[in-house]
């Protein structure tokens, strides 16, 4: 058993704490959700020199083939700097959609992935999934020019960002049919693909994206033909399950992040703030308040590492149920911490030019990402049923 | 980072698994299973059987009857032991008055009374709180005065659990009113039939008696039996409560009662229905599912891994916070799932029928986050770390 980092995940996780600290600090990141792009590709470069978007990419893309062990430190100050660059949309689901399912595209695409210089967005949630285990009604076609796709794809995290798109969509079967569903990649600039861009609640970057007609190209195995992979939705079924695992790993370890960082707002603050005479944080109901912040944290913390284990090693006993854990644990208990923390501010915290009510603003996000908390409950009472 | 035990410990756990498999008297186990607490004759059994192992006292030299295995082996023994249902080794015994010996004592204390405590020849009750101290601990009055050999001892000690059951008690005495009141306690042994001790029973909200006061009039105590200096006894108090923390989280606890929990629920129908098919319920077990992986998980970082525990001095009291939360969730779970079939009042101890005591066992567990240090005197304890 072991808990701590080994001395490259040490190594990057302080120099990209000190990159987020020089260049994300909260006014940096307010004047930067303010830009017309509410992300700064400077940043996102620098991010990649420190070789953040190439971890996840295998050594013959031009990555290190790391793990999301790696990440998990980056991922946490990511989270607690509430950076909105494109980290998790490609360096996370981009780069593992595109990892398992191998061939041409991966080859084609891992590289400027790698580099930073290419983003590429996962596009699989739909108006109708909510927190649906599998919910497609996006189509596929096969024409004589090849693949095209029809539908609806919201929300699309960084999606004003991505050149191509990993897009799932169904050739056969009901919306909630585990077979009959690919996996497509699409391109930014692709005939019949409108994009809508806005902004999530906590002012990630994302689109809705209309594709009527949109040609497209198979992403699979390159050991199956694509066009066999339909009818028994192997190929789909892994990059989906890796992707998953990937995406809760990493949304696990941005919020703690974020929680972290609320948590150390409150109890700055607890040792400042005076009323009545005396700071705030010599009455018992605060300090217990911090008390209670600090377990939930504890726990949280625990299962982001329990998730980004199980993400690395999906064949192992527990990993399945881990990450439902994990991701259940985290969105409760970070929520709570953010929560807690605006209570300690009072007034202060309520604000939009302080940063605490920020970090509640990304674990909403995050929470409601790959599932909620009570869908993990729901998927981990039938896992262990 | 790996969560996995090494090659190693999982050969230990293995052979713990054997071992409590072919030892543990399957009475005993039912009775755990369906929400008894051991009795005494259950709890002095099978510490004699783990003796044999050395597993009474897995953390002691062996010398006195330890097996001197280290944390993690210890914490897969507890696990093990938890998970089988068995009895704990009588924790006063081989928790808190074993190490107390081991660092204070002298060689004389240590060779007479840590092999009786290892193997549960003596049972030793805890004589701290008072009357009025609670929390306070340190705010103590019964008082020790000298005269001789021995000392005097007059007073009252409260909320002493199994004094009723128990040969002796090691208690906290004032030996001095004169300087800091934690400065002037002494840590003495006393044998429970010596004339003087009166102990009466206290009942409690599970109507049953496991707790006592216990009065001290003019009982006289030999200074052969006072553990450390005299007016250090506050040292034995304190290395008492820390030293032992293996078993704060009781994360074994809660994975055996969950399990049971839905054991129980596939059992019991409600209009027909399992009970175990309610959505709710399921989610509720999920929850708690996740809830006691995230105990076992922070208790693995805390208690293995130095770096965790340098971060967060107060990790003790995170762990019996979340411990106890977790464990009186379960109780309360349990008895909601027993229903009104439930309801009917029986002894702890009765005979194992289908229902066990899972109403008193629920309202007994309110007492986890009283005892031992409130609930609040932890979150005190966590504040003073990190709110200065």
């Amino acid at each position: 058993m072991n808990f701590q980092l080994n001395d490259e995940q040490q190594q990057l996780q302080d120099s990209v704490g000190r990159l987020l600290a020089d260049h994300c600090s909260f006014e940096q990141r307010r004047a930067i959700v303010a830009s017309a792009d509410g992300r700064s590709a400077a940043l996102y470069g620098r991010l990649a020199e420190l070789g953040v978007t190439a971890l996840l990419v295998p050594e013959a893309q031009g990555g290190f083939g790391g793990r999301l062990e790696d990440l998990l430190p980056v991922l946490q100050a990511c989270g607690a700097a509430l950076c909105t660059e494109p980290v998790l949309a490609s360096a996370v689901l981009g780069a593992t959609a595109l990892r398992v399912a191998g061939g041409e595209p991966a080859a084609r695409l891992l590289p400027g992935l790698a580099q930073g210089t290419t983003v590429v967005a996962w596009a699989h949630d739909e108006p109708g999934t909510r927190h649906a285990d599998l919910w497609i009604e996006t189509r596929a076609e096969k024409g004589p020019g090849g693949w095209t796709i029809s539908g609806v794809k919201l929300p699309v995290i960084s999606g004003p960002q991505a050149q191509h798109f990993v897009v799932s969509a169904r050739i056969a079967g009901a919306a909630d049919a585990t077979q009959g569903c690919a996996f497509f990649v699409v391109d930014a600039g692709a005939a019949g693909l409108q994009r809508r861009d806005f902004r999530l609640v906590d002012d990630t970057p994302a689109s809705e994206l209309t594709f009527n007609a949109t040609p497209a190209q198979a992403l699979a195995d390159p050991l199956s033909d694509p066009l066999s992979d339909p009818h028994d939705g192997a190929a789909f079924q892994r990059i989906l399950t890796a992707v998953n695992a990937a995406g809760i790993a990493a949304l696990c370890a941005d919020m703690v992040g974020a929680a972290q960082a609320a948590y150390r707002l409150a109890l700055d603050y607890l040792n400042v703030r005076k009323q009545f005479g005396r700071l705030i944080g010599e009455n018992q109901a605060l300090r217990h308040r911090a008390a209670d912040m600090l377990v939930s944290l504890e726990m949280a913390r625990s299962m982001a590492i329990a998730a980004a284990v199980a993400a690395d090693r999906p064949e192992a006993e527990d990993s399945a149920a881990d990450l439902l854990r994990a991701k259940l644990i985290v969105g409760r208990h970070a929520r709570q911490v953010c929560q807690h923390a605006i209570q300690c501010h009072g007034g202060i915290g309520m604000t939009e030019e302080y940063a605490v009510g920020h970090c509640l603003r990304r674990v909403h996000v995050a929470d409601h990402l790959f599932g909620d908390a009570d869908a993990q409950a729901r998927r981990l009472a039938a896992l262990l049923a | 980072m790996n969560l996995d035990f090494s090659a190693e410990q999982r050969a230990f756990r293995d052979e713990v698994r054997a071992f409590i498999r072919e030892r543990l008297p399957a009475e005993i186990r039912e009775r755990l299973r369906l929400g008894h607490p051991p009795r005494k004759q259950d709890t002095v059994a099978w510490q004699r059987i783990l003796h044999e192992r050395g597993w009474a006292a897995p953390h002691w030299p062996r010398r006195y009857g330890g097996a001197d295995l280290g944390l993690a082996e210890r914490l897969i023994l507890l696990d093990e032991i938890y998970r089988a249902p068995a009895p704990l080794p009588q924790a006063f015994n081989t928790g808190m008055l074993g190490p107390v010996l081991l660092k204070y004592g002298t060689e004389a204390q240590k060779d007479h009374f840590l092999p009786r405590l290892a193997r549960l020849d003596l049972w030793f009750c805890q004589g701290f709180s008072e009357p009025g101290s609670g929390s306070d601990l340190a705010s103590l009055r019964t008082r020790a005065e000298r005269d001789g050999d021995d000392y005097i001892v007059n007073g009252q000690k409260i909320w002493t659990t199994t004094a009723h059951l128990a040969d002796w008690v090691f208690a906290l005495v004032r030996t001095s009113t004169e300087a800091r009141k934690q400065e002037g306690i002494s840590f003495l042994l006393i044998d429970l039939k010596t004339p003087g001790i009166t102990i009466r029973p206290i009942v409690s909200i599970d109507g049953e008696h496991h707790l006592n006061e216990v009065f001290f009039d003019n009982v006289r105590v030999s200074v052969a039996n006072r553990v450390g200096d005299e007016n250090r006894g506050w040292d034995c108090a304190k290395y008492l409560l820390v030293n032992e923390r293996s078993g704060i989280a009781n994360v074994g606890l809660c994975r055996e009662r969950l399990d049971y929990a839905r054991e129980l629920a596939s059992r019991i129908t409600e209009g027909g229905r399992p009970l175990a098919a309610d959505p709710k319920l399921k989610a509720e077990f999920a929850e708690l599912d996740a809830e006691v992986r995230a105990l076992e998980v922070t208790n693995w970082r805390f208690l293995l891994d130095p770096q965790a525990q340098q971060a967060q001095p107060a990790f003790a009291s995170v762990l019996k916070l979340k411990g106890v939360e977790l464990q009186q969730a379960l109780a309360a779970l349990l008895a909601r799932i027993d229903g009104p079939a439930g309801l009917e009042r029986r002894g702890i101890h009765g005979v194992p029928e289908r229902h066990g005591p899972l109403s008193p066992r629920y309202f007994y567990s309110r007492a986890a986050s009283i005892y031992g240090g409130t609930s609040e005197v932890q979150k005190d304890i966590v504040a003073k770390t990190i709110v200065g």
